[in-house]
C-alpha cells in the first residue's frame, strides 16, 4: 500500500511512475547477470581462501595444482605485478595475501581451469604452510594492552570525538537519566546474486572487466596498479546488478578475474558461491555502544554522552567513515544542546566490515531509539510526543552544530504515523 | 500467551558522504536527428530503479516520453564518473547533475531554436517533440527540425551537466561544523506480538513514513521502503553472522536466516514529501532512511508488548525467552519480602 501526501503541483513525468526501463527484461528472465555470461574460450576462476584467521604463511606450493590437465594458471601474491594493495579508502588489502594472512576471508591464491570443478580441484591441491598467530576476536580484546597486532598499524585505527555545549550541566538539568550498554551483531549485505565478474583482454590490449559493482571507476583507480596497467588500458562496465547494499562498493571479483584474464589470454568468469559470499568480503560492523542520555520533567533533551565501539575486522574498508558517522548522528532527529560522543575503530581478526544501507547510522539508531523510548515512558510522555518535542525543526542545530534548513522533515514524518495511529484505533499497551 | 505491543523508531541520515570526500554527479544527455535522446550516466543502477527515474527527469525537461529516452550507464568506456551508488545519493546529487544536463541540452536546442523562429531563447519551451513559443503556442519548430539544422551547421545537440555536494570535514576535535548539504528523515511504526511461552515475535503490521522531499518516482519510493524495512526486520530478529574466533558458523542459508514471506507482514508506505532546497525538485534520498527505523521500531514494539529491553541484537527467540525469565525472577523477588 502506498500513499503520498503532497501538495507538489504536477510537472512534467516528475511524482509518476512509468514502469521501469529492465522491468520487461527482468521479469521474463532474459536479462543476463555476469554469472551468467559467456564468452568462447571462457575459463573459470576459483579462489584459495586462508585457513586461519591471523596465521604467518611459510610457504605455497602450487606445482601439484599447476600439474593437474585442465589447469591454465595458478597465481599467487608473487604473480601480482602491482603493489599488491587495495581498499576503497586506505589501501590494506591484498589481492593475494604474503606473508601474513588476517581473517579467512584473505585470498590466497587463484586459479583459472576449463571448467569450475577442475578449479575447485586444483584450489584443493595448493599446499599452504602457516604458522598459526594468536588473534584478536573481541574489541575488547584487540584495545587490551599487549594484544597482538592486525596490522602494522595500532588495533585502534581512528578515534573520533563530538563536542557540544556543556555535558556535565547537560546531564545535571535532566530529572531523568538513562544509561544503558547496547551490542549490534554483524549481519550480511545477502544480495539475490552474490559476487560475479568476467575478464577479457580485447585485440586492442584493453582489459575488460564486466562486473556487479556499485562504481566502476573506483574499481578501475585499484584494478590498473594491481594488474600494472594504465588506467585507460583497463575498463570496467557494470552488468546487472542483483543488490549490492554497499557490499559491491568494494572490489569484489575484478582484480583477480582482470589477473587470470591476463595471465591466460583468455575470458576468464570468477563467480562467488552463496557460502563463499556469506564468509568473504564486507559484513555490517558490529557495535558496542554505551549510551546515556537525561531529560527534563518537560520532555526536553537536556543531553547525550556516548561510546561508539566499531569491529572493523582485518581491514578498514570504510569503516572509519561508517562508525564516524554513527557518532555524527548519535543524538538521532533531535535537539539535544549537550553533547560529548567518542568513536572508537577497532581492527581485529573477524569478518571484514564495510558500507552497508544504513552506513553506521542502523547501529546507532538502535541505541538512540530505545533510550528516546525509556526516556519517554519514564516521563509519562507518549513515545510519539516525546518525539515530537525534542525532534529538529527548521534552524535548530544538529550535535555538529548545523543549522537544519527548510527540508528538515522528521516532525511531518512522526505527524503522519500519529495520524495513522489514531486513524486505525491503535493504542500503547503499557 | 500472545501479547500485542507497538514500537516507534525515527532517524535521520546524511545523505551522502561527508568529510571532505569527493561526492559529484555528472551526465551527458544527447538528443539525436530523430528527437530522441540518450541519457550517459555514471551511476549504478543496483535494482532500486534509479535509470528510469533519471529518464524521467530528461523526459521532464525535454518534454519527452519516458519511451524516446534510452539510458547508458556506468561503464568507464563511455559514461562520466557519477560517484558511485552508496550513502542514499544517487537520487540527491546524480538527479541534480542530470537535471543540469538537461538543462544544458534544452538551451542549445532554444538557441537554436530562437534563431530559426525570430523568438528570444527565454520564451520559448518544448513539449511532444515541438519548440513552442511560450505565448503564442502556434509558433512551433519540431526538435527534429532544430536538431537537423544544427547538424548542418556543424553543431551537436549535446548538453553536460554537474552536481557538486561535497563539504567540508567536520573539526578534527569537536566534530563541529556542516557535515552533510542535507540530510533524509523518517520514522516507522511497528506492531508485534510476542509469544511468552517460546519467545516468538511476529510482526504484525509495519508502517513507514519516509520523507521523499519529492516523490520523483512514487512506486520506486514504495519499493525502497518495502526492500528497506525488510532488512530492518531481518536485522532486529533473524539475521545474524555468528563468528567464532574469527570464524563465521552461519555459513550457509541453512543457519544464516533471512525473512521469508510468512514473516513479513504488508508494508504500508506513506510518503511524506518535505522539498528540500538542494535536491531536484526537492527529492532527498530514501535508501537508507527505509531501513534505518525498522530494527528499533519493532524493539520497542517488543518492549510495549512484554516489558522486556533488548539490548543485545538480534531479538532471538531464545533471548527474548531468557529476558522473559528474567523478568519473572525479579519480579518474584520483588515480592519476596512478604513471603518471609
Amino acid at each position: 500500500m502506498i500513499t503520498v501526501d503532497t501538495k507538489a503541483a504536477e510537472q512534467g513525468l516528475i511524482g509518476t511512475s512509468p514502469p521501469r526501463l529492465d522491468a520487461w527484461e527482468k521479469v521474463t528472465g532474459r536479462v543476463v547477470y555476469a554469472g551468467d555470461m559467456t564468452m568462447p574460450g571462457m575459463l573459470h576462476a576459483k579462489i584459495l581462501w586462508s585457513a586461519h584467521a591471523h596465521a604467518l604463511i611459510r610457504s605455497i606450493d602450487t606445482s601439484a595444482a599447476r600439474a593437474l590437465p585442465g589447469v591454465h594458471a595458478v597465481l599467487t601474491h608473487a604473480d601480482v605485478p602491482g603493489p599488491n594493495r587495495y581498499g576503497v579508502a586506505v589501501l590494506d588489502q591484498r589481492v593475494l595475501a604474503q606473508d601474513k594472512v588476517r581473517s579467512f576471508a584473505d585470498a590466497v591464491a587463484i586459479v583459472a581451469a576449463d571448467s569450475e570443478e577442475i578449479a575447485r580441484e586444483a584450489v584443493e591441491r595448493i599446499v599452504v604452510e602457516y604458522e598459526p598467530l594468536p588473534g584478536v576476536f573481541t574489541i575488547e580484546d584487540a584495545l587490551a594492552p599487549g594484544a597482538p597486532r592486525v596490522n602494522d598499524a595500532d588495533n585502534l585505527f581512528q578515534h573520533t570525538t563530538v563536542r557540544k555545549g556543556n555535558i556535565a550541566e547537560g546531564f545535571a538539568q535532566a530529572d531523568l537519566i538513562i544509561e544503558h550498554t547496547y551490542r549490534t551483531h554483524s549481519m550480511d549485505h545477502m544480495p539475490m546474486e552474490p559476487e560475479a565478474g568476467l575478464a577479457y583482454v580485447d585485440s586492442m590490449g584493453v582489459l575488460n572487466i564486466l562486473t556487479a559493482t556499485q562504481y566502476p571507476f573506483r574499481d578501475r583507480r585499484q584494478i590498473a596498479p594491481n594488474v600494472g596497467l594504465a588506467m585507460n588500458k583497463v575498463r570496467v562496465v557494470m552488468t546487472p546488478v542483483g543488490g549490492g547494499f554497499g557490499r559491491k562498493d568494494d572490489i569484489t571479483t575484478e582484480i583477480h578475474a582482470g589477473l587470470l584474464a591476463l595471465k591466460t589470454g583468455r575470458p576468464v568468469r570468477l563467480v562467488y558461491t552463496r557460502e563463499e559470499s556469506l564468509f568473504a568480503l564486507t559484513k555490517r560492523h558490529p557495535f558496542t555502544i554505551h549510551y546515556k542520555s537525561g531529560a527534563r520533567s518537560d520532555g526536553r533533551l537536556t543531553a547525550v554522552e556516548a561510546s561508539i565501539y566499531g569491529d572493523s575486522g582485518p581491514y578498514l574498508s570504510l569503516g572509519m567513515y561508517v562508525i564516524k558517522k554513527a557518532g555524527i548522528h548519535a543524538t538521532g532527529p533531535y535537539y539535544v544542546p549537550n553533547v560529548k560522543v567518542d568513536t572508537y575503530t577497532v581492527t581485529t581478526n573477524n569478518l571484514i566490515g564495510g558500507a552497508m544501507r544504513g552506513f553506521g547510522v542502523l547501529q546507532i539508531a538502535v541505541a538512540h531509539e530505545s533510550q528516546m523510548d525509556m526516556l519517554a515512558r519514564g516521563l509519562g510522555i507518549s513515545p510519539v510526543e516525546f518525539r515530537l518535542i525534542n525532534c529538529l525543526k527548521p534552524g535548530l542545530t544538529t550535535a555538529t552544530g548545523q543549522v537544519v534548513n527548510e527540508g528538515t522533515g522528521i516532525g511531518a514524518t512522526l505527524l503522519r504515523i500519529r495520524d495513522y495511529m489514531s486513524q486505525h484505533g491503535l493504542e500503547w499497551s503499557r | 500467551m500472545k501479547k500485542r505491543g507497538l514500537g516507534v523508531g525515527s532517524m535521520f541520515y546524511g545523505i551522502g558522504y561527508g568529510f571532505n570526500r569527493p561526492d559529484i554527479g555528472a551526465a551527458h544527455v544527447e538528443v539525436a536527428e530523430d528527437g530522441t535522446a540518450t541519457l550517459f550516466t555514471g551511476v549504478c543502477d543496483l535494482g532500486q530503479g534509479i535509470q528510469t527515474l533519471l529518464a524521467q527527469i530528461v523526459g521532464t525537461e525535454l518534454g519527452m516520453p519516458i519511451s524516446a529516452i534510452r539510458v547508458v550507464d556506468a561503464d568507464t568506456g563511455s559514461t562520466p564518473d557519477s560517484g558511485p551508488t552508496s550513502g542514499s545519493r544517487a537520487t540527491f546529487v546524480q538527479g541534480q547533475a542530470v537535471r543540469n544536463a538537461s538543462l544544458d541540452v534544452k538551451a542549445r536546442l532554444f538557441e537554436m531554436a530562437g534563431r530559426m523562429m525570430g523568438v528570444a531563447p527565454d520564451d520559448l519551451e518544448v513539449a511532444d517533440g515541438q519548440v513552442r513559443a511560450r505565448l503564442a503556442p502556434e509558433r512551433h519548430v519540431s526538435v527534429v527540425k532544430v536538431v537537423d539544422e544544427m547538424h548542418k551547421q556543424g553543431k551537436r545537440c549535446i548538453g553536460w551537466g554537474w552536481q557538486d555536494i561535497t563539504t567540508k570535514d567536520v573539526d578534527p576535535l569537536t566534530s563541529q561544523g556542516d557535515a552533510y548539504q542535507t540530510f533524509g528523515w523518517a520514522t516507522q511504526l511497528a506492531e508485534v506480538e510476542v509469544d511468552t511461552d517460546t519467545g516468538f515475535v511476529q510482526v504484525t503490521r509495519l508502517v513507514s513514513a519516509t520523507d521523499a522531499g519529492r516523490a520523483i518516482n512514487p512506486v520506486g519510493v514504495e519499493g525502497q521502503v518495502q526492500g528497506g524495512a525488510v532488512m530492518g526486520l531481518g536485522y532486529a530478529l533473524y539475521e545474524q553472522h555468528v563468528v567464532e574466533q574469527g570464524r563465521a558458523r552461519t555459513g550457509s542459508l541453512a543457519f544464516y536466516l533471512v525473512p521469508t514471506p510468512l514473516d513479513v507482514p504488508e508494508i504500508e508506505c506513506l510518503i511524506v514529501e518535505v522539498p528540500d532546497p538542494n535536491g531536484p525538485y526537492g527529492a532527498k534520498g530514501v535508501s537508507e532512511p527505509a531501513t534505518i527505523p525498522t530494527t528499533p521500531a519493532i524493539l520497542n514494539a517488543i518492549y510495549d508488548a512484554v516489558g522486556v529491553r533488548v539490548r543485545t541484537t538480534p531479538a532471538t527467540p531464545e533471548r527474548i525467552f531468557d529476558l522473559l525469565r528474567e523478568q519473572d525472577t525479579q519480579s518474584a523477588t520483588v515480592e519476596s519480602p512478604s513471603v518471609g
